[in-house]
């Protein structure tokens, strides 16, 4: 993970620079995500030294941002493989490498620091805004958009210079709209229901439009790079999947105007077009799964009598997503049909359910593949002809995805006793909410959940230390 | 040799070329119904009020009036219900000193980061309750924390709380102290009052109805 | 089968359009697959051209 040895295209280093960057804001986004966990168990923790407003902000923000420095790393190692060009301005990408990070730091430590200010627009620009998962100051959302900016040019102009793939294509129109939907969250309104209708904008149509396309995107390069599967197919299938993503996603962002003070036709057209959303992920699915079989079957066919065949020149790679064919399915379609129904959602909206979906679904559509991507950088950085599991590879995959498992299922548990007994039964209000919190289900589900998340952190820790190993060994071996 | 039938089903160009048309139209769907639903929740104007004209987001000014949730038979929910006017802090508040109160109300409520613990509508963190209808808790309605703050009205003992919450506990889970001043958390409490005027097509549902068989016992200690 | 608008407004195209069963998803769903079908008549004649 610290070497670029064998890697020829500056684009590939810088790619590498955000991955480094993106491995370390995970670690922080599961530790803090425990101090967030061990609060729900024991309330005086860290009390109004480090509240869990602080705790849960920093939690999500590092989420948000080790996977856009991990998607961005990842287009940066792609461009000259896609390309067939070395990306066109690589000082400028590497400034504005550093720029960011300088400012995502400035940023944590006054999250973690500062903390609040008084209420007044000053706080605003500088401290933070208070709007979930984009919390950003806006001096901060100024520096993000010109960074974007600078890397948007360095995507669109090498694509423009270089091969014109079919990938590079959605990659290229993806990015666009990834980043101009930014803009929709970087304005100040009094009335909360304009402002969350535009915050849902930036949020719903990153999530669960232009990053899922994304996703289809990287498998689609990653299912060529590791199985050398064929282009025409995979390139075919991954229309297919912009066709359905942005036809269900677009407007699916309507389940997310059930409840906010918008209209009540929004039921109808969230219900109905967020009920299609699972339908490409389970064609992503089969896709990867269709690929793998196929490329392993040609190679077996082909094999020498008593060869064996191996058509995934990177297992690891190759596991994380797989891992993250099922688990976008898993966690974002499953998780997200349970309750994205109005007649459901009116007693699920705001309860443990949505956490459960939260922590399953950016785990198995985004934390997967984008892990995987980093194990294809660190093959490449290595110059590995055909990486294969160790025994971290795979603690960390089964810890990992059996902490993610275990907390998704425990807080689902503290979703249904919250959904039927704080809303259904006792309606909601204050009092309705804490007695909900205090029933036993409540509490042993969030012990559980504080249980799985050490299972997970574990994994973490073998997943960096698999990391930063792997491709010493392995260039050694080879 | 026959007429060749082709295949379209495995042309790369006609799924690009479907996926460019789905998305693009789906997008100009999008703002299309973005421009419907903006005019219905832009907020409702002073004299929208006095006339009793209902908006989904009624004028800061609604701080004036008495409001209620009460189930309509019609829509099948409970909907915000705007009464007679009642004094806010003690007063009656114009269209301008109500609006500034507001922006400064919700200028406060993401600068204290309200919302990675409570949720506004819905939306935000689970750790604390939701705050959509606070204002019409019966917690504050009773006269349960008028009493435990020492206030006569509800709108002092919520700012009262706002400003030292962990010196009136009602849970092992306490708030914070955010250093919340007296005007931020006037404002604060208009910021609440406001919301919970907000048709929400009916969230949170049965507002409380049960909260009466909690009386004189709860597990929320 | 067709109700009437209970919502605040009523008077808009898609308040009208959500009184009858399914109405509005169906218009909306209509609309974006439709041109799909002049798209694959358009390209089913491109492809057998290329073929012939």
């Amino acid at each position: 993970m610290l070497t670029n040895a064998h890697l020829k295209y500056e684009s590939q280093k810088l790619g590498m620079n955000y991955f480094r960057v993106a491995i370390v804001l995970f670690g922080a986004q599961l530790l803090l995500g425990l101090v967030a966990a061990i609060q729900f168990m024991y309330p005086g923790f860290l009390f109004e030294v480090l509240d869990f407003s602080v705790a849960r902000m920093v939690h999500i923000n590092a989420l948000v941002v080790w996977m856009l420095y991990a998607m961005i790393g990842s287009v940066y190692y792609m461009i000259p493989d896609e390309t067939g060009e070395e990306v066109v301005g690589a000082g400028l990408g590497k400034l504005a490498f550093w720029v960011l990070t300088a400012a995502v730091t400035v940023v944590v430590l006054v999250y973690i620091f500062i903390q609040i200010g008084s209420g007044t627009e000053a706080t605003i620009w500088l401290i933070n805004e208070g709007r979930e998962y984009i919390e950003a100051p806006r001096w901060a959302d100024i520096g993000i958009v010109v960074v974007v900016l600078i890397f948007y040019w360095n995507v669109f102009a090498t694509f423009m210079k270089g091969k014109r793939t079919g990938i590079m294509t959605v990659m290229v129109a993806d990015l666009f709209a990834l980043a101009g939907l930014y803009l929709a969250g970087m304005f100040f309104t009094d009335n909360i229901s304009m402002d969350q209708y535009w915050w849902w904008w930036v949020i719903h149509l990153w999530v669960e439009a232009t990053w899922e396309v994304f996703v289809g995107a990287l498998a689609a390069y990653g299912l060529i790079k590791i199985l050398g599967a064929k282009r025409e197919i995979v390139e075919m299938w991954l229309w297919i999947e912009v066709l359905m993503l942005f036809g269900s996603g677009i407007l699916g962002l309507g389940h997310h105007y059930f409840w906010i003070g918008t209209p009540e036709y929004w039921w109808e057209i969230g219900a109905l077009f967020s009920a299609l959303e699972p339908v490409p992920l389970v064609a992503m699915f089969v896709h990867v799964l269709y690929d793998w079989g196929k490329e392993q079957g040609h190679m077996e066919a082909n094999a020498a009598e008593g060869e064996k065949a191996h058509a995934v020149n990177n297992t690891p790679a190759m596991a994380w997503i797989a891992t993250n064919a099922f688990g976008n399915f898993l966690g974002a379609g499953i998780w997200g049909f349970f309750h994205t129904l109005p007649q459901v959602n009116i007693y699920t909206h705001g309860t443990q359910f949505t956490a459960a979906h939260g922590h399953l679904a950016f785990f198995g559509a985004y934390a997967t593949i984008l892990i995987g991507m980093m194990y294809l950088g660190v093959q490449g950085a290595s110059g590995i002809k055909k990486m294969t599991m160790t025994f971290k590879t795979k603690m960390a995959l089964f810890l990992i995805i059996f902490g993610l498992l275990g907390m998704t299922v425990a807080l689902t548990i503290a979703g249904y006793e919250q959904v039927l007994v704080e809303r259904a039964d006792l309606g909601g209000g204050w009092d309705a909410y804490f007695t909900a919190q205090n029933l036993p289900w409540m509490v042993q589900a969030m012990g559980w959940r504080l249980a799985m998340g050490v299972v997970t952190f574990l994994g973490f820790v073998y997943l960096l230390w698999d990391l930063l190993t792997i491709g010493k060994a392995q260039a050694k071996e080879a | 040799m026959s007429k060749k039938n082709a295949s379209v089903w495995t042309s790369i160009r006609f799924w690009r070329r479907s996926a460019a048309w789905v998305t693009g139209t789906a997008t100009v769907l999008l703002i299309w119904l973005t421009f419907n639903t903006m005019g219905q929740i832009s907020m409702g104007s002073d004299a929208d009020l006095a006339n009793g004209v209902k908006k989904r987001i009624p004028a800061p000014t609604v701080i004036n009036y008495h409001i209620d949730y009460v189930m309509d038979q019609k829509r099948g929910h409970e909907v915000p219900v705007i009464g007679q006017k009642e004094p806010f802090f003690g007063k009656q508040w114009s269209a301008e000193e109500a609006a500034a109160l507001l922006h400064h109300g919700k200028l406060t409520s993401q600068a204290k980061n309200c919302m990675n613990c409570h949720t506004l509508l819905g939306n935000g963190a689970y750790y604390a309750p939701d705050l959509t209808k606070a204002w019409l808790d019966p917690r504050w309605e009773d006269g349960t924390m008028a009493a435990i703050t020492g206030k006569n009205s509800k709108e002092e003992a919520m700012a009262e709380f706002l400003m030292h919450p962990s010196q009136y506990p009602t849970h092992a889970r306490m708030m914070p102290n955010l250093n919340i001043t007296q005007d931020e958390a006037v404002a604060l409490v208009a910021f609440l009052k406001h919301m919970s005027s907000i048709d929400t097509n009916g969230f949170p549902r049965n507002f409380s109805q049960n909260a009466k068989r909690l009386e004189g016992g709860t597990n929320a200690h | 089968m067709w109700e009437s608008c209970t919502d605040i407004a009523c008077g808009n195209i898609f308040a009208l359009l959500n009184e009858g069963p399914l109405t509005l998803t169906i218009f909306l769903h209509t609309v974006i697959v439709l041109p799909m079908f002049f798209i694959y008549f358009q390209e089913k004649k491109r492809v057998n051209e290329e073929a012939r």
